[in-house]
């Protein structure tokens, strides 16, 4: 998949000189010319990393960032300030607001380049991709914490996957891990004495064999300090304690860039079902909603034309879901595929209470929903 | 009556050296000197100054201002030959690349080289203590130019030579209450 850089700039040279400086670089730009447009592109697109500079007509670069963090779909996203604006004050502020690095104007290409990929996996044009791993393939992840409990907790908190956990407590041990093998994700306690989370980062950044493995922070959810100054250091992803285990392995799959489709679409006997989770939150709903275009051509490559869309699990029937399912049923009807609904009796109730949704039809089996169609 | 200002015009002058140096070098791979700096007292020239450029030479001007402790305006005039060798650098073209009319092409590209140059005057501001905000860039393009300021406390021209082309800085300066 070709990484995706969204440049907001008003200055078109600005935006020309990005384009040419990943000229040589597997990688799609997008432009946007102010902050109202970088909103837009940002959620059309998702780019794996914004330049963003400061001073822009319509909405600034402060105002844009601000409206990104506080946004669930968005706030994932890296952004590097690239900038004429260097002022102690506009650093801190934009610090404050959470970014991964900033690029002060006048820059060389080669600094901005050296800077993003230190924050995406950006590769040359032309070298092969690594081949992509499913979410039931085995992937090695390294946690690095002093407490042997949190470790124990996270290797039984992954005993479903066939995910490897190794735990070691220092970061003396995590580098010796590194060196025999790279491991696929690192998981790294931020409650680490002296700073030993941030050190090892920057040591792990700095290795051309570990500078692309995804690195998470690992923190107490009250330890704001700690926090702040770990993503000022440039840890992108903090997972806080007590641990999601369901939200972690959505990002690590996220991370890892695992194809995690085979949850959500199985194919066989004619039919494709879609089965939603049961925690149906936004970023759930993105993972399906980014391979649903090439999940749908794929059935329909194979010769399938029905597909049951499967809500029986589903705790709650939020609107991300319903957008959700009206894109996918929209898709359906424009391809004539035929298509039926199952779900829950909460699911059935809260279906009524939305305009969009309150005329669904529900089946309360797949099986039934198969024989519907 | 004449307002003492904060920065000595041995500072302001490495100021400007300074922006210059870093937007060329970095950014076109060019130097440039200072030819002539011109000091303004508050109370002469109010009627608007001629700069110390040809008159009949086509130039493009760019300008950002810049609002804080110190509040002013800095004016970046240069040849149009000169700006279209600037632009050519900057986008990766030749000569022959831009026509004479592509205005858009090279307004934006002086417009963002000015960004840059006053982006670095004011960070080095900045770093002496003076915090400042800037404005968004503008173009003007004409020959015969002359500046005719508002109120300001402090005025200095700088004309540089770049291999032979010339331009000129002009910054007006007053210090915020």
């Amino acid at each position: 998949m070709r990484l995706k850089i969204l440049t907001v700039d008003d200055s078109k040279t600005v935006r020309i000189i990005v384009k040419k400086s990943f000229k040589g670089f597997d990688c799609e730009i997008t432009e946007a010319q102010n902050g109202v447009e970088g909103l837009a592109m940002a959620a059309k697109v998702t780019p794996d990393i914004i330049l963003l500079d400061i001073t822009m007509p319509v909405m600034d670069g402060v105002e844009m960032l601000t409206k990104l963090k506080s946004d669930p779909a968005l706030k994932a996203i890296p952004v590097i300030m690239l900038t004429a604006e260097a002022g102690r004050e506009n650093v801190m502020k934009i610090a404050k607001i959470g970014v991964r690095d900033y690029i002060v104007k006048p820059f060389k290409e080669n600094v901005l380049v050296d800077k993003v990929s230190r924050v995406v996996d950006l590769r040359p044009m032309g070298e092969a991709a690594p081949i992509q791993k499913k979410i039931d393939d085995p992937i090695d992840i390294l946690v690095v914490d002093d407490k042997p409990a949190i470790i124990s907790q996270i290797t039984e908190g992954f005993g479903h996957t066939p995910w490897n956990v190794k735990g070691v407590a220092s970061t003396g041990e995590a580098i010796d891990f590194c060196q025999k093998k790279l491991p696929d994700c690192i998981i790294i306690s931020l409650s680490l004495p002296e700073d030993a989370a941030i050190t090892l980062f920057r040591i792990i950044r700095s290795n051309a064999k570990t500078k692309y493995v995804p690195l998470f922070g690992l923190s107490v959810k009250t330890a704001v300090e700690e926090q702040a100054r770990a993503q000022q250091a440039g840890f992108s992803t903090i997972i806080h304690k007590p641990i999601d285990f369901e939200e972690l392995e959505t990002k690590i799959g996220k991370a890892v860039n695992l194809d995690s489709s085979g949850k959500y679409f199985q194919m066989g006997e004619g039919f494709m079902t879609v089965r939603l989770p049961k925690t149906c939150n936004a970023s759930v709903v993105n993972e399906v909603s980014s391979y649903l275009k090439d999940k749908t051509s794929e059935a329909v490559n194979a010769g399938i034309s029905k597909i049951i869309f499967d809500a029986q699990n589903v705790a709650s029937l939020n609107m991300d879901v319903i957008k959700l399912l009206l894109t996918s049923m929209k898709t359906c009807r424009d391809l004539s595929l035929k298509y039926a609904l199952t779900g829950n009796q909460a699911v059935i109730e809260e279906s009524k209470k939305f305009e969009e949704s309150k005329d669904w039809k529900f089946c309360d089996t797949v099986e039934n929903a198969k024989a519907s169609i | 009556m004449q307002q003492t200002f904060p920065i000595s015009d041995d500072e302001l002058q490495s100021l400007a050296k300074n922006a210059i140096d870093s937007v060329f070098s970095t950014m076109l791979e060019r130097t440039a000197n200072i030819k002539e700096v011109i000091k303004i007292e508050e109370d002469t020239h109010s009627e608007g100054m001629q700069l110390p450029v040809d008159s009949n030479t086509p130039m493009i001007a760019g300008t950002v201002g810049f609002i804080g402790n110190l509040t002013g305006i800095i004016y970046i005039f240069m040849e149009l030959p000169l700006a279209m060798e600037a632009t050519c650098k900057l986008l990766d073209m030749e000569d022959g690349d831009i026509g004479s009319e592509d205005h858009e092409l090279v307004n934006d590209a002086i417009g963002e080289l000015t960004n840059m140059i006053v982006g670095t005057f004011k960070n080095d501001l900045s770093n002496k203590g003076y915090e400042c905000r800037m404005t968004i860039p503008s173009i003007l393009r004409g020959s015969n130019f002359s500046i005719e300021p508002a109120e300001v406390a402090l005025r200095r021209i700088f004309k540089f030579d770049c291999d032979g082309r010339s331009f000129v800085i002009d910054v007006l300066m007053k210090e915020e209450n």
